[in-house]
């Protein structure tokens, strides 16, 4: 994984400075046993190395009728749900079956296939309601206007083509180029689907966080030094980070204009830090005046995954992208043929 | 071994859709890769086994009623999540006659389908969905490894 790390961060050329943003409340831990100390690299830092997985059912943002936290009464419900879940997909089949039904709404696959999670996020042994933490309602903040006019031109733009036109109007995700979703980040978010795992490496002036889905490696260098030009973009951005304490906070900038989250100005704080023996508290900020009209951002635990992180050599075997192309110019040749 | 391919009928469709929890995506959108209006019923042994990312793909031959031999391509799940449910390649032994039900591929002139259901020929679940993340305790759950390997 190192020898991968260090290719990526041949071609990442990343470089910029630190800033802080500290958006979380810190609370004593209610999970962790009180003789329990942070672990320390040999640098003296908190150690957050090892393998995490942020995978859980609780939403990215918060549903309108309810408050930040849940009941623990909640909390057994929703996760017996999810682990029920599984449990009926698993039951045998009539093996007389038929082929499904035919037409609109018929899903997509089987729920066997899906590794979203199956705990409620807990922060400091909080049972939260969403991930997104501030703005105080747990959603993500209304686009400024600029950002809408934004929008507006790239959908009149895209309008021009047919979504299966070529490989460049896919999905980064379908094309293997990065995690869909923002599972690499920043921020580092859970993509609800599978693969939300994560190796941590430290050294005492890098940090590499390494993302199953779709392989991708941040590389975060400690300190400061010169930022990348405002043109260089690469798909996870410029990130720095410096310690506060025994908090791990990273600036990044030039976040690829593709990405998931991304925007001119935008600038995203994260703070990784130590919350117990099995956990990581991922907290972040997104602030981009050209694009939100209030900074955002919110809690993930990560907790520990008791398991390897498996290689995700995606382009090999992509399938999917050539059937979906190969299925759209099917589709053109049968309508022509329909139509003489 | 009597394999065969059938198209769906609504009855038996109506049923089956009764037994799926189905997310709506995956890598890719499902609507993108495979036709909605074309659902599909194999049965046939593996001949070939991809254990790659970012989908499986198990490759079937089944024997038609007029007696001649087609190979289907059957798309599965990411490897890493059925790896983590016990089921490794070794698994899935050249032979193994399977039951398929899915979708075909939008390209109609491919022999592509997902693998919506795919089970042994009694229905017992091929891909075993067993969460391997153990029981909820108070917030400091720890993931991985709570499923021994499953062959």
């Amino acid at each position: 994984m190192l020898r991968n790390a260090a290719s990526f961060l041949g071609l990442c050329i990343a470089v910029t400075a630190s800033g802080v943003v500290a958006p979380a409340v810190a609370q004593a831990p209610a999970s962790t046993s009180g003789d329990w100390v942070v672990p320390r690299t040999p640098a003296g830092h908190p150690d957050l190395q090892g393998n995490w997985s942020s995978a859980t059912i609780t939403p990215l943002q918060r549903p309108r009728d309810q408050g930040p936290t849940l009941s623990w009464e909640e909390v057994e419900v929703r996760e017996g749900r999810a682990a029920n879940r599984l449990e009926r997909v698993s039951r045998p089949s009539d093996p007389d079956r038929g082929a499904p039904r035919a037409g609109r709404g018929v899903g997509g696959y089987n729920g066997i296939y899906i590794d979203a999670g199956d705990v409620v996020a807990k922060v400091y042994g909080e049972p939260r309601s969403s991930l997104i933490t501030h703005p105080a309602d747990g959603r993500t903040p209304e686009l400024t206007p600029a950002a809408q006019a934004r929008r507006a031109e790239r959908r009149e733009s895209r309008s021009q083509f047919g979504q299966y036109d070529h490989p460049e109007l896919r999905p980064l995700g379908e094309r293997c180029l990065v995690s869909f979703g923002s599972n690499a980040g920043p921020p580092m978010l859970p993509n609800g689907f599978y693969n939300n795992n994560y190796t941590i490496v430290q050294t005492p002036d890098h940090v590499v966080i390494m993302a199953e889905m779709v392989h991708d490696a941040r590389i975060i260098k400690i300190g400061d030094g010169p930022r990348l030009p405002e043109h260089i973009r690469p798909w996870m951005g410029d990130s720095w980070g410096h310690w506060e304490g025994d908090v791990l906070v990273v600036e990044t900038t030039n976040i690829h204009p593709l990405h998931r989250y991304s925007g001119e100005e935008m600038k995203v704080i994260e703070r990784f830090s130590r919350m117990a023996e099995d956990a990581v508290l991922y907290e972040f900020t997104i602030d981009d005046p050209s694009t939100y009209t209030e900074p955002w951002g919110g809690q993930v635990p990560m907790m520990a995954l008791n398991d390897r992180l498996y290689e995700y050599a995606c382009h090999e075997g992509n399938y999917a992208l050539s059937n979906i192309l190969s299925g759209a110019r099917y589709q053109e040749r049968m309508e022509a043929e329909n139509q003489n | 071994m009597r394999a065969r391919i059938i198209y769906a009928t609504l009855v038996a469709g109506a049923l089956a859709v009764l037994v799926y929890a189905v997310p709506a995506v995956a890598h890719h959108a499902f609507g993108a890769e495979f036709d909605p209006d074309a659902p599909i019923r194999l049965q046939g042994n593996i001949v070939r086994v991809e254990w790659v990312n970012p989908h499986s793909w198990i490759h079937l031959e089944i024997t038609q009623d007029d007696g001649t031999k087609e190979v289907w391509m059957v798309e599965g799940g990411t490897p890493n999540v059925l790896q983590r449910r016990g089921l490794r390649r070794e698994c899935l032994p050249i032979g193994t006659e399977l039951i398929v039900d899915g979708y075909q591929a939008k390209d109609h002139s491919l022999t592509r389908a997902n693998g919506r259901d795919v089970t042994f020929t009694d229905g017992t679940k091929f891909f075993l969905g067993s969460s391997g993340t153990g029981a909820p305790t108070d917030g400091a759950e720890t993931r991985g490894r709570a499923n021994p390997a499953r062959c």
